[in-house]
């Protein structure tokens, strides 16, 4: 899980400003850190509705999703 | 008691008719249908016109799906019958949008669709046809061409909700008073424009509105209310407007920023294509296109719509402006690069278009060199344009907008930075900002304003060319002109007697990080350009001696060196994966160039003077260790353009003290234990060079806010960040010519080695670093606190030299607390001075009697990861005697930058005094061309022993001589037939 959200998922976020990191996968939920445009994205909940997909299609896992943003302090205001 | 903010919820009259003006867009449409069969198939684009594709395959894409995936690319088809009741009429296509598509139509291109248009006009393109056949492309991405824009930043996102595809009719009336409102609303709300008018517009558009029952619309209704607004607002002339701006139609195009450059050859084709489809609409529409890759790139994957291209340019519609390959950034390159950019942008618009372009077109590049006007003038470009300097200085006004601008050697150019931003919606308040921001009003002629949509492309829309046509009716508006860039330059600077001068450089008061950020582009850009002088030189020595000359390699090579010095790419302020394609090609051309270069028996010293500093040369058997390789210190007395053998020879004697003092043959040196210099004795000039901390690394909390990977604020010093020394200073060599001393640094995430070299042959002192770098909003800077009265500082322009005040006694002198040197800058006094030479580096501060040179930062927008990881680099500090032109400071750190390569060749010119810059085989094949380039601010000439042709920068001949003069900073080219 760790190799696919690094070599599979990450590039193709990063492709767009985006960023997300591996934190764990117990439990059927995978952990996850969103940076960089994905932090402040109003619609992220779709993009990881996507992300369960993907991995679902690619390892044929049925995972939950925590999402943790993380969001530069300029972004705050 | 907390305070209570007291909400008004009636109405206002404004915004009344802000709410009719919602309600009137909904009549736009007088018929839609619904295109129901679309299927879409997602993939991710791997080259400029490669993809990857989803496993799904085609899939059926109904309204209210979810579409496009993260950096990624989607693919769409569908099949429409027109409808009975659409047949002979003016057929739309309707596609509301956030991702960027362009559109066939029976496999024709019809236009495009994006955040800022939803709409394509069909008929002139279908001939009739009631079967139609959609193919699209489109490419979605989380950034908006501009995020002042709140519609298209309200829809960003890699996953969108498809809101259909429609077959539409459109209501003209409805439409015309849309852009009536429009454009009569902005002025209504912008404060810019008279009081007492936009009281007026706001009362007499109520009245116009009030004709129209939005309960039951009528068109008659909506043709009375345009008829009322015409008669009555557009009919007033009672309010007059002053001023006169020209129009000029532009769409900003970042080759990477956001997105990869490989996304920008269809963001490019969008562009293109939606402004060649405004032109079929609108007679009097012209536009106008940077970046000669651009064009080659369209040529290249959509000839189709080159070929449009090529016929617009011809009947003068579609203007390709800009002579330089792409818009690079105008710091950092060396004076060759900028001169190729030149070269090879012309020699495209040359070939292909029969046009040689006269002028540069750089709107958003951070800051322009003083190096840049000769560069330009010897490439027939006689007008500069670049807008940011009045747009985003964060200390002074710079005080010109038309203006002629005196470069380095005195060559001057017709300069224009236009008072506003280059992407402007053309709406009257914008019109009105730029005229009233306007500094030249008397002596400059008409302001520039450009308009379109841009950063990533997409350009004018529909509703900018309907709102300008409206413009003249508005008396409370400027005069307006629409121009194309070229019209407007020729029209206001020739022959203006009444211009100012700007003689210095063109300093942009912002983004000073990008002289530091991504350091590892710096390294690369720094070596290629180097390496690209070597290739040519060798290469055309091996030409004469009978090899092949690598025509289409070299060129290869230097237009991808060119493309990846674009302004958001070099500077680093771009996404990560821009920064892995970048490394990689660059890698790539440093492998292809050391193929060219070959090797020999001999070392070969490309510098046309004689090499006589001490220079590491690799030997694995070596007794020194520098940037982790083996090898000798050595001075390698190779006379200049010829090659030969460097022996090694060991000195037996003694020559290095270590005790509490380091004693060498030039100095008396205490270093403190993190490898800064407590005190530098110059035993041979008998004084001291330290006053406070020297090579002292500093490291400073880097936090400019929102533009991260680009600015550094001036406040920057105020919060130091402690490190530790993990390992003091300690000798790690002593051999015959070098004794080198090591010291770890760290932070709680980062570890520093520097070696310090001091030498038997050389005053210089060199410091390497090996950095494992993982800071956060950390700039890393070297100080250099010297033993040395002095008000300015003397930085390398790489054609050239600057000298840059180093008090704060003013504003000016106050913004450049950062600045941008090449190979070295230098603090003097009349007899003597320090300078550093660098192999990397560009950003560099002053302030009284120090320096600081900027070695790493550490940003994370728009890069999470920048400059994260491993760094080597090397920089040498070089106390001298008299001044840095006598101690040939400039000569040294050629030498310093320039490795010595094997090659077993001569040449028996060596061009006086002057650097030989280029050797290379002109591009026609017919000459060598030499260029010459004076750094010293000397005069004089060179005696020939034969007739050669003087060139200009396009290898145009312009001449012949025997004798060449030339006067201080001056770049020569000549050619000499083969």
């Amino acid at each position: 899980m760790e190799n696919y959200v690094k070599n599979i998922l990450a590039p193709k976020l990063q492709g767009d400003g985006g960023w997300i990191d591996f934190v764990s996968f117990e439990f059927g939920v995978l952990t996850v850190v969103f940076q960089g445009e994905c932090s402040k994205c109003l619609i992220l909940d779709r993009c990881i509705d996507w992300i369960k997909g993907e991995i679902k299609r690619d390892l044929g896992i049925d995972c939950e999703i925590k999402a943790v943003r993380k969001k530069p302090f300029f972004w705050d205001t | 008691m907390a305070h209570i903010k007291v909400i008004r919820r009636s109405m206002r009259p404004e915004e009344w008719t802000d709410l009719r003006f919602g309600w009137l867009k909904r009549y736009i449409y007088e018929d839609k249908f619904e295109i129901e069969n679309i299927k879409v198939r997602n993939a991710r684009q791997t080259g400029e016109n490669d993809y990857e594709f989803y496993p799904e395959g085609w899939q059926p894409l109904k309204k209210g799906d979810m579409y496009f995936t993260p950096d990624g690319t989607a693919f769409f088809e569908a099949d429409v019958f027109v409808p009975e009741k659409f047949r002979g009429r003016e057929l739309w296509f309707s596609l509301k949008t956030a991702a960027e598509i362009i559109v066939k139509c029976n496999g024709k291109y019809v236009g495009g669709v994006d955040p800022n248009r939803e709409r394509i006009l069909l008929t002139p393109y279908i001939d009739g046809s009631t079967s139609l056949h959609f193919e699209m492309e489109g490419y979605n991405r989380s950034k908006p061409d501009d995020e002042r824009n709140p519609e298209s930043l309200s829809v960003r996102g890699c996953r969108q909700i498809f809101e259909g595809a429609y077959l539409a009719v459109i209501n003209h009336t409805a439409l015309d008073l849309v852009y009536d409102l429009e454009l009569l609303l902005d002025i209504a709300k912008s404060e810019s424009f008279n009081e007492d008018y936009r009281a007026f517009i706001n009362r007499e558009l109520n009245n116009a509105l009030n004709l129209i029952d939005f309960d039951d619309v009528k068109n008659e209704d909506i043709e009375n209310a345009r008829k009322y607004v015409n008669d009555v607002i557009f009919a007033n002339d009672d309010y007059k407007g002053s001023g006169d701006v020209a129009l000029v139609a532009h769409s900003h195009l970042d080759l990477a920023y956001y997105w990869r450059r490989i996304h920008s050859v269809q963001k490019n084709l969008r562009t293109v294509l939606i402004q060649l489809r405004l032109m079929d609409r609108y007679p009097d529409f012209k536009y106008t296109h940077t970046q000669p890759q651009t064009y080659e790139m369209l040529e290249k994957y959509y000839p189709e719509v080159f070929e449009e291209l090529k016929e617009k340019i011809s009947s003068g519609r579609f203007e390709p402006v800009g002579a330089m390959y792409v818009e690079p950034d105008c710091n950092i390159p060396s004076a060759e690069s900028l001169i190729r950019q030149c070269l090879y942008g012309q020699s495209y618009y040359r070939e292909k278009f029969g046009k040689t372009v006269d002028n540069a077109w750089l709107p958003d590049v951070f800051g322009n060199s003083w190096i840049l006007p000769q560069i330009l003038l010897k490439s027939g470009v006689k007008y500069f344009v670049s807008n940011k300097m009045s747009t985003w200085n964060d200390t002074n006004r710079f005080p010109h907008n038309n203006f002629i601008w005196r470069g380095i050697d005195g060559s001057e150019v017709y300069a224009c930075v236009p008072p506003t931003h280059f992407i402007t919606w053309n709406a009257p308040s914008g019109v009105q900002e730029n005229w009233d921001a306007y500094q030249d009003k008397n002596t400059g002629g008409q302001t520039l304003q450009m308009f379109g949509y841009g950063d990533g492309g997409s350009g004018v829309t529909e509703e900018m060319i309907e709102l300008m046509h409206r413009f003249p009716k508005v008396s409370a508006m400027p005069k307006t002109e629409h121009l194309g860039g070229s019209e407007f330059l020729h029209k206001n600077f020739d022959g203006n007697q009444n211009l100012e001068k700007w003689d210095g450089e063109l300093y942009l008061e912002m983004h000073r990080g990008t002289f530091t950020t991504k350091s590892d582009l710096k390294r690369l850009n720094r070596r290629l350009e180097y390496k690209l002088r070597e290739a040519e030189i060798i290469s055309t020595l091996k030409f004469l001696k009978g090899a092949e000359y690598p025509y289409g390699e070299i060129r290869d090579c230097y237009k991808i060196l060119l493309t990846n010095q674009f302004h958001d790419i070099l500077p680093g302020s771009h996404i990560h994966p821009v920064f892995l394609d970048t490394v990689k090609e660059l890698n790539e051309v440093d492998a292809r160039l050391e193929s060219v270069i070959g090797t020999g028996e001999k070392y070969f010293n490309s510098l046309n003077f004689k090499r006589e500093h001490l220079t590491f040369i690799e030997d694995v058997n070596g007794h020194s260790e520098r940037l982790g390789v083996k090898g000798n210190w050595v001075i390698p007395n190779l006379a200049a353009l010829s090659s030969g053998e460097i022996p090694w020879r060991t000195f037996a004697g003694e020559w290095c003290e270590i005790g509490d003092y380091v004693t060498t043959p030039f100095y008396k040196i205490k270093f403190n234990k993190d490898g800064s210099i407590e005190s530098l004795y110059d035993r041979e000039l008998k004084r001291e060079w330290t006053n406070g901390e020297f090579n002292k690394l500093k490291l400073y909390k880097d936090n400019p806010g929102v533009y991260d990977a680009w600015d550094i604020l001036p406040n920057y010093k105020e919060k130091e960040v402690p490190y530790r020394i993990i390992s003091p200073l300690k000798t790690i060599e002593k051999s015959s010519e070098c004794a080198a001393f090591e010291v770890v640094i760290g932070t709680e995430k980062s570890v520093w080695k520097r070696i310090i070299r001091v030498f038997r042959q050389s005053r210089g002192i060199e410091v390497e670093n090996q950095v494992d770098w993982h800071e956060k909003h950390v700039l890393a800077k070297a100080q250099f606190d010297c033993n040395v009265l002095t008000r300015e500082a003397v930085c390398d322009l790489g054609a050239g030299f600057i000298k840059r005040e180093t008090h704060r006694n003013t504003s000016w002198q106050q913004a450049r607390f950062e600045v941008c040197h090449h190979k070295w800058f230098d603090m003097a006094e009349t007899d003597g001075g320090i300078a550093v030479i660098n192999e990397s580096k560009y950003g560099v501060g002053f302030y009284e009697n120090s320096a600081s040179l900027s070695l790493l930062r550490s940003t994370i927008r728009p890069d999470i990861e920048s400059d994260m990881g491993r760094h080597e680099f090397c920089y040498m500090i070089y106390p001298h005697p008299k001044d840095f032109v006598t101690a040939e400071i400039n000569n040294i750190a050629y030498e310093y930058n320039i490795p010595l390569v094997k090659a077993d060749l001569t040449c028996e010119n060596s061009f006086g005094e002057l650097f030989l810059q280029t050797m290379k085989m002109s591009e026609n094949g017919k000459m060598i061309v030499i260029r010459l380039s004076e750094q010293n601010g000397k005069r004089g000439r060179i005696e020939l022993s034969g007739k050669v042709k003087i060139l200009n920068m396009l290898e145009d001949v312009i001449g012949e001589a025997t004798t060449l003069e030339y006067s201080p900073f001056e770049i020569l080219t000549v050619g000499i037939m083969i």
